[in-house]
């Protein structure tokens, strides 16, 4: 008896489910912003363009700094009202520099001030926040080598009891092999401070390197100490693959191996994400690449003990792969690269934005390649939003950021585009959902607690986990209070596992505020609840 | 040993010659022709690079292959063999010891006449040829790729242009060009000229019968198989598109007693005690798209490694990378025409639905039908092409994957290594024994279509 016939509409689009979530809306406003960027450059720049967000003169609204690549890298300084249109003002810094590839914030010498890892074609530079948006560089005052690489990744965690972060940078291509490149990946490199604290050993080569594009310390396992989760591009390795790095304090890195249960997996890696999306307490991985993106979840977490990095990959059942353009009819497959998760509907659900552009004509993949939105649904699938949702740019989309810049509650949106304006968008959503974002800080080293994770108990009592990291994505990240929607929920149930592995006590914080916590004092609500 | 970065470094030294004073030249030059580029000095009137030419574009046409996501290994088959017969051609054309294949192979129009009296350059006109046929049959790789080919070009324009006089260079160069724009054109409707979406059809109906292929990757554009209408692509040297026919696989059953089961169990049996060695074989020949480059390519890997060590002149080198090159081609033709006339499943589907559904193969299972195994068939057609191209026994070394990590591997012929390859895939879990067997056997089929063909004068 014949079945009956399956047929695969590839290209269709899904239909609309019952639980389908509320769709944001989004208001491009890069010009009326001030926002007037460009990451421009041929081949040594066809890969990088990060953004990093933070606040860089203490008045709560995060900054943007934008890579320019052969154009100087370049600092906005946020001017928005609360609530109100994003205004920017470029604003001269210190960070002018050419040839930078991406940026992180941090806070290395925990003076309070954020600093800024510079990553470059060329040397990197740590720039230290000397507070006003003004920076200097003190890569030689904190005895960090910079080297002469093609810089694409970074990472950083306080291993236990260190006064400076160690440091994870992550390289590409050997730039001198113009004919044959292939097969030249240079090594990434760990940064760790000197045992008396006063400045960086010399880097530590993290052999070999399979030309990372994303790297992001994480406790992916939860046993208290984060590993390297290393991302690459299989366009450049030979003999290579994805990695994950023990970094066990006062010991060399070293590779898990197949016999610990790492499992091959080779992409085009270009970009990380983790997010606790199915409340289990361990993060899902999203790992963006050209048509394969992967959403990993562990394929087995057992009753006790750690688990072994083994992952499954349920892009597919998600509906995440986000393999070809949804809108616009190109329908070439994709190119991925910044991911990241972030509630921009605030139904208590993470949603997931990835900027898409083509690598430089490949003929091969789309030219008009959306940036995609998409939307959790509460079975776990995610919905495409980015076309209804107004944000389904076409640009040559490279870094990103999901954040909140207007203090409305809301995410807005970054797209840093290679050798095309950059974007911003401000989420415009006439939302009665609630949302509360949390400031964590600790005394001494690690003023933000890198390393920490918070818990937030769900109104079905399950608890969405969340670590605060410095990392991943494409070559930038943010570093603001963590967000998280709430949907109708006026108030939020969370504690603190702080990084020394110390929880705090279960609190009950009110809505639509953003709080800062610290170890053994009350949370103070750094903005009022609305 | 990585015999393509030999060509490298030999390019590099024979470019260091052309800015060196004309003494040293004539010292150094000793070091970088082989005997057999001796022998051609006196027909082009200098000296003979089109070895080193030819090694290092396909040095880089290896590298484009796997780095060009267009690139599965049908595709590749079909670019290896027109940029082969584009450099035979070019060859044969001055050449007293080759002939043209024009009316042998339908794909070779008349190639154009060179003028009566006047001198070319051999190197000039190889190297331009092969220029334009990397530029069209490797059109697809991104900015890497095309900042590579043109550091190439430019590298290879310079040392084949030196000491050739103003007219003869761009006679020599205008021919190379006509005579590799002749054969791109013709190959134009042959049926593989146009590659959409990496070759994954955008609908696609399955069969629905418990014996059809179904996905078996959580990749979205592999839902539906590979190319399926590559069968229908014009060939090389077979008479027509029914050439090399297989009889049907097993018949499905899922009876313990049936054939079709003892087959799968087999792969499932094999697959729970693989020795290092099989797995080690089984990525030898795994040849993955994207990490590798390709089955097609392994084997062209394999003609240059035994090309340098026996020093092979550049006529023998063409001859071989032709025959190799149609007889991929025809080979992955007639193979993808069976795997679609069956449309059999993988055994990943059929041992997780009858056998264990937690059973995991050891290589990643491709994304198109299982019978016939299509490394089976184009590695049996090469070793009945290399075979009669340079007999049996014939000890050689593949080193293709050293750069990968894998180590070379030692075989005494040309059927032990494609044995090998066949076998290969069992060991992987992702093809049945009848795969395997009938698939060598329809390659020795192909194999022998190309071997009729008459390449010395």
């Amino acid at each position: 008896m014949r079945r009956a016939l399956l047929l695969l509409a590839l290209a269709a689009a899904a239909p609309a489910r019952a639980q389908d979530p509320a769709i944001p809306s989004f208001a491009e406003e890069t010009a009326p912003a001030g926002f007037t960027h460009a990451f421009t450059g041929e081949w040594e720049f066809m890969v990088g363009g990060g953004i990093a967000v933070f606040d860089c003169n203490g008045d709560t609204r995060p900054d943007i700094f934008a890579a320019g690549g052969t154009a100087p890298a370049a600092l906005f300084v946020n001017d928005s009202a609360p609530a109100g249109p994003l205004a920017f003002t470029p604003t001269p810094s210190g960070l002018e520099e050419t040839s930078v590839s991406g940026a992180y914030p941090l806070d290395i010498d925990g003076d309070g001030i954020l600093d800024l890892a510079l990553l470059r074609v060329g040397q990197d530079r740590l720039m230290r926040g000397l507070g006003d948006c003004r920076f200097e560089d003190a890569s030689a005052a904190w005895g960090f080598d910079g080297l002469d690489l093609w810089s694409t990744a970074f990472a950083a965690t306080w291993e236990q009891g260190a006064s400076l972060p160690t440091l994870a940078i992550g390289t590409y291509i050997d730039r001198a092999q113009e004919a044959f490149p292939w097969g030249n990946c240079t090594p990434n490199h760990l940064y760790r401070p000197k045992t008396d604290g006063s400045g960086y050993d010399a880097p530590l080569p993290l052999t070999p390197g399979f030309c990372a594009l994303s790297i992001l310390f994480t406790d992916w396992d939860r046993q208290g100490t984060p590993d390297l989760r290393v991302s690459n591009d299989r366009e450049y390795y030979k003999g290579g693959q994805e990695q994950l790095w023990h970094v066990e304090p006062g010991q060399p890195p070293r590779l898990f191996t197949e016999a610990e249960g790492w499992q091959r997996l080779r992409i085009w890696g270009m970009g990380i994400a983790q997010e606790d999306l199915n409340f289990d307490g361990f993060p899902e991985f999203f790992l963006t690449s050209m048509a394969d993106n992967k959403l990993q979840t562990l394929a087995e977490i057992p009753p006790q003990g750690a688990p072994l990095p083994r992952y499954r990959d349920i892009a597919l059942k998600s509906g995440v792969t986000a393999h070809r353009p949804y809108t616009g009819g190109d329908l070439r497959p994709s190119t991925a690269w910044h991911a990241q998760f972030g509630d921009v509907n605030n139904d208590g659900l993470p949603d997931l934005y990835v900027v898409k552009g083509n690598v430089w004509a490949m003929p091969d993949f789309a030219e008009d390649d959306p940036n995609n939105l998409l939307l959790q649904r509460p079975d776990g699938t995610f919905l495409e939003s980015g076309d209804r949702s107004g944000v389904a740019s076409m640009a040559q989309g490279r870094g990103g950021a999901l954040v909140d810049l207007n203090a409305d509650g809301l995410l807005d949106m970054i797209a840093l585009n290679r050798n095309e304006p950059a974007q911003i968008w401000r989420n415009t959503t006439a939302s009665p959902a609630n949302w509360i974002a949390l400031d964590l800080s600790l005394p001494g080293p690690n003023r933000n607690a890198i390393g920490a994770w918070i818990e937030l108990r769900r109104p079905d009592g399950r608890i969405h986990s969340r670590e605060v990291q410095v990392g991943g994505g494409h070559v930038g990240g943010i570093l603001v209070p963590q967000h998280f929607g709430l949907g109708p929920a006026t108030s939020a149930e969370i504690r603190i596992l702080w990084p020394d592995g110390t929880a705090g006590d279960w609190q009950t914080l009110a809505a639509n505020a953003v709080w800062r916590l610290e170890p053994g004092r009350a949370p103070v609500a750094v903005t009022a609840p609305n | 040993m990585n015999i393509f970065k030999d060509f490298s470094a030999t390019l590099a030294v024979a470019l260091c010659i052309l800015a060196a004073p004309a003494q040293a030249q004539s010292q150094d030059q000793s070091q970088v022709q082989s005997q057999d580029q001796a022998q051609d000095q006196a027909q082009a009137g200098a000296r003979d690079d089109r070895a080193q030419v030819l090694g290092s574009w396909y040095r880089m046409i290896l590298e484009l292959v796997r780095h060009t996501p267009t690139y599965s290994p049908p595709v590749a088959s079909r670019a290896f063999a027109y940029t082969a017969l584009i450099a035979y051609e070019a060859t044969a054309s001055g050449s007293d010891r080759l002939q043209s294949l024009t009316g042998q192979v339908a794909a070779v129009p008349m190639p154009p006449l060179r003028e009566d009296g006047l001198a070319y350059d051999e190197d000039v006109i190889l190297n331009t040829a092969l220029a334009h046929a990397v530029d069209v049959y490797f059109s697809n790789t991104g900015p890497t790729g095309q900042r590579a080919k043109a550091a190439l070009t430019k590298q290879l324009d310079a040392l084949t242009a030196e000491g050739t006089d103003p007219d003869t260079l761009a006679r020599s160069q205008a021919y190379g060009a006509a005579l590799a724009e002749a054969i791109i054109a013709a190959s134009a409707d042959d049926g593989g000229a146009v590659v959409e979406n990496l070759g994954f059809p955008m609908t696609y109906t399955l069969g629905g019968e418990p014996q059809d292929w179904v996905p078996t990757s959580l990749v979205q554009l592999q839902q539906a198989p590979l190319l399926p209408a590559w069968g229908q692509n014009r060939p090389f040297t077979l008479p027509d598109g029914e050439a090399c026919p297989l009889p049907p696989p097993p018949a499905y059953s899922e009876d313990p007693g049936s054939e079709f089961y003892k087959q799968a169990m087999e792969v499932y049996d094999t697959s729970r005690s693989l020795t290092d060695e099989q797995k080690i074989i089984a990525r030898f020949w795994s040849d993955d798209p994207m990490l590798s480059p390709t089955p097609p390519g392994h084997w062209v890997s394999i003609i240059f490694e035994i090309a340098e060590r026996d020093a092979l002149p550049v006529e023998d080198r063409v001859n071989a990378l032709v025959r190799l090159g149609m007889a991929v081609s025809d080979g992955f033709i007639v193979n993808w025409r069976d795997k679609y006339r069956y449309d059999l499943l993988r055994p990943v589907t059929y041992i997780r639905r009858v056998i264990d559904p937690k059973w995991e193969p050891l290589l990643i299972t491709p994304p198109f039908p299982e019978y016939p195994s299509g490394h089976s068939t184009q590695s049996g057609a090469v070793a009945q092409v290399l075979t009669a191209t340079f007999g049996t026994p014939f000890p050689f070394t593949d080193s293709t994957h050293e750069a990968d990590g894998l180590a070379p591997r030692d075989f005494p012929d040309f059927w032990t290594a494609a044995r090998e390859a066949g076998i290969s895939r069992l060991y992987g879990g992702i093809h049945f024994r009848a795969a395997i067997d009938l698939g060598l056997d329809q390659g020795a089929c192909v194999g022998d279509h190309v071997n009729a063909l008459k390449t010395w004068k």
